[in-house]
């Protein structure tokens, strides 16, 4: 009997050559695919024609819904919160038009509006009472994070401000967790869950786009200069905020248990294309005890495996991510420096699964021609697929600009490949 | 004169703001960049030499070290944040035409495109180098940058980007500078950017980090 998508993701994510490629698109919020590629998809395969769901609307990501997860051959398919990143939950499906013209489904209270240049204004929780949280441009694909960040005076900041988003689990967000799990039952697909709560100052969420009226630190240049000019007050957000968390995956383990296999624990970014955001000494020092505590829980009481996001030129931080505790690095941007993928697997490829490095998506994807992203994606798989430890997913999520030829082209190749 | 020069100096390279500024731990409740800016103009510092003796010669050093990776974004933007509280008191004398600028850099973040702290880097880098910046903001248009162009048609022009969407309307905005005006230098830069890139679509320049773009600014100015 053959591996099914469940066997070859334990094997592939325990460092075992698995019978097939492990593949994923659109499992978590940093491995998707752009709404306007899932409609091209869907006509690809020949698929109903509908409105494409904008599962993750900050990134204009859409759902990869069981058809497409039975085209595309992917093997891991992920579960997400009731609520997306600005707070709006994931119910009530209207049809709404894309500025670029596209049909789409947004959450019943996706509320926006329009700005005098034409730019989408989304607001927290849909409320367009309040300041709006998010805008993408009359030009753009996506949204962006407007900035709220209150003036900080002499007072202090107070803690509980930079905290108001991390609360503990509620009754009903269980029982969500619940049912997720529930209609799972006889899939065979590797299940990666993004319960939130567990991101040490990811960029993207430190504005506090679901909040109303945010405060404390939530301007992004004040971000970064507060890891050094506030390095305490930021450890004990990041103390106080894993013990919240901590004290959440024990209850929604307690409904969930192992039916999940890979937990989605942090987007924070520490690489540019060149450098990083921080010394690895900071990083040792403000990050590895708050993920190793995270992590150590969920290795001691569950067989979940921990999943590390970070763009950027991180090659000397994959040392410091495996004694955090991650089982998982994503999304291996194979251009930045020292991020050669033949290299990272020679040094690393044993103690650390590669989740994504299956194609340039700065460079060949978007710029090149078919054949080279084929040759890539065949040369990339040779290298990071031996001995197992890898998931295939392109470098971050797939663009909307990205020529669909080139989807194409990833996915032959795929296709001879598994 | 030269010691409170010296300090400056050291504030911006340090990034100690001001004096309340808890940064860095080791230089607490003394007198940052601002208070010593303010305090070597009563003393009769001439404005040029707290620019040139100071703020150019720290920003240089705290962008040579981004550029060899011995100091990161934290610490660039707390030395801006000092630098541009120093250049907040030789601001009248830069609009009295007193003390004179290299020249003019307009900046912006191109179409559709909302990212800025890599071009805000930039701007405060080369502010700190000398010249005065005409920051437009994000999601710029060519004919935003045009209409500023027109405004100071002898400024050097720098487009920044983030993202693969967005790269593309760098190749739109060169041409259309071009064609109104073939004789500004336009450089680029952003995470996607490549000097490959910047070949193909008739940039003049372009540079991975903020220190090279002023680098190729101050020989502009030679």
């Amino acid at each position: 009997m053959g591996s099914n998508s469940k066997m070859n993701f334990l094997k592939t994510v325990n460092h075992e050559q698995p019978d097939r490629l492990v593949v994923d698109f659109g499992s978590t919020g940093v491995t998707g695919i752009h709404v306007l590629i899932i409609e091209k998809l869907r006509d690809y395969y020949g698929l109903e024609k509908r409105p494409v769901k904008v599962t993750e609307p900050y990134q204009m990501l859409g759902e990869v819904d069981n058809e497409l997860i039975r085209e595309m051959d992917i093997d891991v398919i992920g579960l997400f919160g009731a609520k997306n990143m600005f707070g709006i939950p994931n119910e009530n499906w209207e049809q709404h038009k894309t500025l670029w013209g596209q049909e789409v489904l947004f959450p019943g209270d996706f509320n926006y509006t329009f700005n005098n240049n034409g730019d989408i204004l989304i607001y927290p929780e849909g409320d367009i009472s309040v300041a709006p949280c998010g805008i993408m441009p009359k030009s753009g694909y996506f949204f962006d994070a407007l900035e709220r960040q209150q003036p900080i005076d002499g007072s202090g900041l107070r803690l509980e401000d930079n905290l108001e988003e991390f609360g503990l689990v509620s009754e009903s967000e269980l029982n969500y967790w619940k049912k997720q799990v529930d209609s799972l039952r006889d899939n065979d697909k590797a299940v990666m869950a993004s319960l939130g709560g567990t991101a040490l100052g990811d960029i993207a969420l430190v504005p506090g786009l679901n909040l109303k009226n945010p405060k404390g630190i939530r301007g992004v240049a004040e971000w970064y200069m507060s890891t050094l000019a506030r390095e305490d007050f930021i450890r004990e957000i990041f103390e106080r905020q894993t013990d919240i968390a901590v004290e959440n995956l024990r209850k929604i383990f307690r409904v969930i248990g192992n039916r999940i296999d890979a937990a989605f624990i942090c987007g924070t970014d520490f690489g540019t294309q060149t450098s990083t955001f921080c010394s690895p000494e900071t990083y040792a020092s403000l990050w590895l005890p708050y993920y190793k505590k995270v992590n150590d829980w969920i290795h001691r009481n569950t067989t979940w495996k921990t999943f590390k996001h970070s763009c950027g030129a991180v090659e000397q931080f994959i040392p410091l991510f495996i004694e955090s505790g991650f089982d998982i690095i994503n999304p291996v941007q194979i251009n930045a420096s020292g991020m050669e993928p033949q290299s990272l697997k020679n040094k690393y490829g044993d103690k650390i699964v590669f989740w994504g490095g299956g194609v340039d998506t700065q460079g060949a994807f978007a710029f090149g021609k078919p054949q080279e992203v084929k040759d890539q994606v065949k040369r990339q798989c040779e290298i990071l697929n031996k001995n197992g430890g890898f998931v295939f997913n392109t470098v971050h999520n797939i663009q909307a600009n990205v020529p669909f030829k080139n989807v194409v082209a990833m996915l032959e190749a795929l296709k001879e490949i598994k | 004169m030269d010691d409170i020069l010296n300090q400056i100096a050291i504030c911006v390279e340090a990034g100690k703001i001001n004096k309340t500024s808890p940064y860095p731990p080791s230089m607490k409740d003394q007198d940052g960049a601002d208070e010593l800016a303010r305090k070597a103009l009563e003393q009769g510092c001439k404005p040029d030499d707290i620019l040139e003796k100071a703020l150019i010669p720290a920003m240089a050093n705290v962008g040579n070290k981004f550029s060899r990776k011995e100091i990161y974004v934290p610490q660039m933007l707390m030395s801006a944040k000092a630098m541009s509280g120093a250049m907040m008191h030789l601001k009248p004398y830069f609009q009295s035409g007193e003390t004179k600028r290299k020249g003019t850099f307009i900046i912006g973040t191109v179409t559709g495109d909302l990212h800025d702290i890599g071009k805000n880097l930039v701007s405060m880098m080369v502010e700190g180098g000398g010249w005065e910046v005409i920051d437009l903001g994000v999601d710029v248009s060519s004919e935003k940058f045009l209409k500023a162009l027109s405004e100071k048609p002898d400024a050097v022009i720098g487009l920044s980007a983030l993202l693969t969407t967005t790269m593309e309307n760098m190749k739109k905005i060169v041409a259309d500078i071009k064609a109104k005006s073939s004789t500004s230098k336009i450089m680029v830069g952003g995470a996607p950017v490549t000097q490959d890139y910047c070949n193909k679509i008739g940039a003049d320049f372009y540079s991975p980090d903020p220190q090279g773009a002023v680098n190729y600014l101050n020989q502009l100015a030679k």
